[in-house]
């Protein structure tokens, strides 16, 4: 999805940043304080989720901020079903090159990918 | 779009999304399909637990997360294949198997039971993380609302693609309610489905936080007029919380 979302705009992306984490070139604007932001939140890091919030709050005003607040949240829920129900990832978002794009990006090194599940 | 404030923050917020929040509440403390509103309620306050609780940490450090000697700190409002179920599917959902999932049914839970509840971890989780991202607390838990479960299983629900049965879209009937938005929905769509309602109450809040749905595979359509981000920043956010969480799909 986020190569898709991309190449639209005819930009290129380094998949493995998704596993790896991403720099401040990645060309989508304020990525590095979305990352950061998006990262603390995760991890529950209240300190440093403070420190992001202001940060992306500063860079993309209110409206911004509160639609970046909703998109990781919405993908607390999404893991949780896909992972719980076990639903196949062979299809997921339509990709026809999805298996190099996994190998790209480092998915293939994740628990489930790896078989162990 | 109008934006409202939402409670306890300093912040405005889309009026859809306020609006999705309060509906999400209410279907939470709601007879399910196969719990009442307080056993729903209860899976709701276990949830918040689990974030803390530190044997699910111990599993999350391990490097394999079977076999982790120990206990999980709960409530003690449900029993324990519940308590597994949603500690595990709160705290590493990434190192899940069909096996483990195999053993939560084990251990008497049934399957419309398992996918509700994890329909409810599904919502819980976005619901709260997304007032932890504002900076706010968590909304209070509601009280619970009286009344029977429907019970409703679709007849068309069956084991294949996954680990729990799912109703596919070509199976769905009328007695289900409405589910899916067109016949080619993908499987995360159709993660829920031998729940319908649970299906209907997950989406109905996701795509507020999200994208709507006839949009998500529009790459070519600007989302200008439906949120204050580009799409690239929508999704660069989407895929990192992914693969923090070692979601493969």
């Amino acid at each position: 999805m986020l190569r898709e979302s991309m190449q639209t705009e005819g930009k290129q992306v380094d998949v493995a940043g998704v596993t790896r984490g991403f720099d401040g070139n990645v060309g989508i604007p304020h990525a590095a304080e979305l990352v950061e932001f998006t990262e603390a939140v995760v991890l529950r890091d209240a300190a440093r989720t403070g420190a992001a919030r202001r940060e992306l709050l500063s860079v993309l005003g209110a409206a911004g901020f509160a639609d970046a607040c909703a998109v990781a949240a919405a993908f607390h829920g999404f893991v949780r079903i896909a992972d719980a129900i076990g639903i196949p990832h062979f299809t997921a978002a339509n990709a026809p090159d999805l298996s190099a794009l996994r190998a790209q990006a480092g998915i293939n090194d994740f628990y489930r990918a790896r078989g162990e599940a | 779009m109008p934006a409202l404030s939402f409670a306890g923050s300093d912040f405005s917020v889309r009026g859809d999304l306020v609006e999705a929040h309060a509906r999400a509440w209410a279907a939470i403390a709601a007879p399910g399909t196969w719990l009442d509103g307080a056993r729903r309620v209860a899976v709701a306050a276990e949830i918040r637990k689990a974030r803390d609780c530190p044997h699910c940490a111990r599993i999350k450090a391990a490097l394999s997360p079977n076999g982790v000697p120990g206990a999980h700190e709960s409530l003690g409002e449900l029993g324990a294949a519940e308590i597994e179920l949603i500690h595990r599917v709160v705290g590493d959902p990434g190192r899940l198997s069909e096996k483990w999932s195999q053993s939560v049914l084990a251990l008497g839970l049934a399957d419309g039971e398992y996918v509700e509840i994890v329909g409810i971890v599904a919502m819980v989780m976005m619901l709260d993380t997304f007032t932890r991202g504002l900076g706010t607390r968590d909304t209070p838990l509601p009280a619970p609302v009286a009344g029977e479960p429907t019970r409703h299983r679709p007849a068309g629900a069956r084991k294949k693609a996954a680990w729990l049965p799912l109703t596919e879209p070509e199976d769905a009937t009328e007695a289900d309610g409405p589910m899916y938005p067109n016949p080619k929905a993908g499987y995360i769509y159709r993660g829920l489905s031998l729940v319908p309602q649970s299906l209907r109450d997950y989406w109905a809040l996701a795509n507020c936080h999200y994208l709507p749905g006839p949009v998500i595979y529009r790459f070519d359509q600007s989302i200008s007029e439906l949120r204050a981000l580009e799409r690239p920043q929508v999704e660069i956010i989407a895929a990192r919380v992914s693969a923090m969480h070692q979601c493969v799909y």
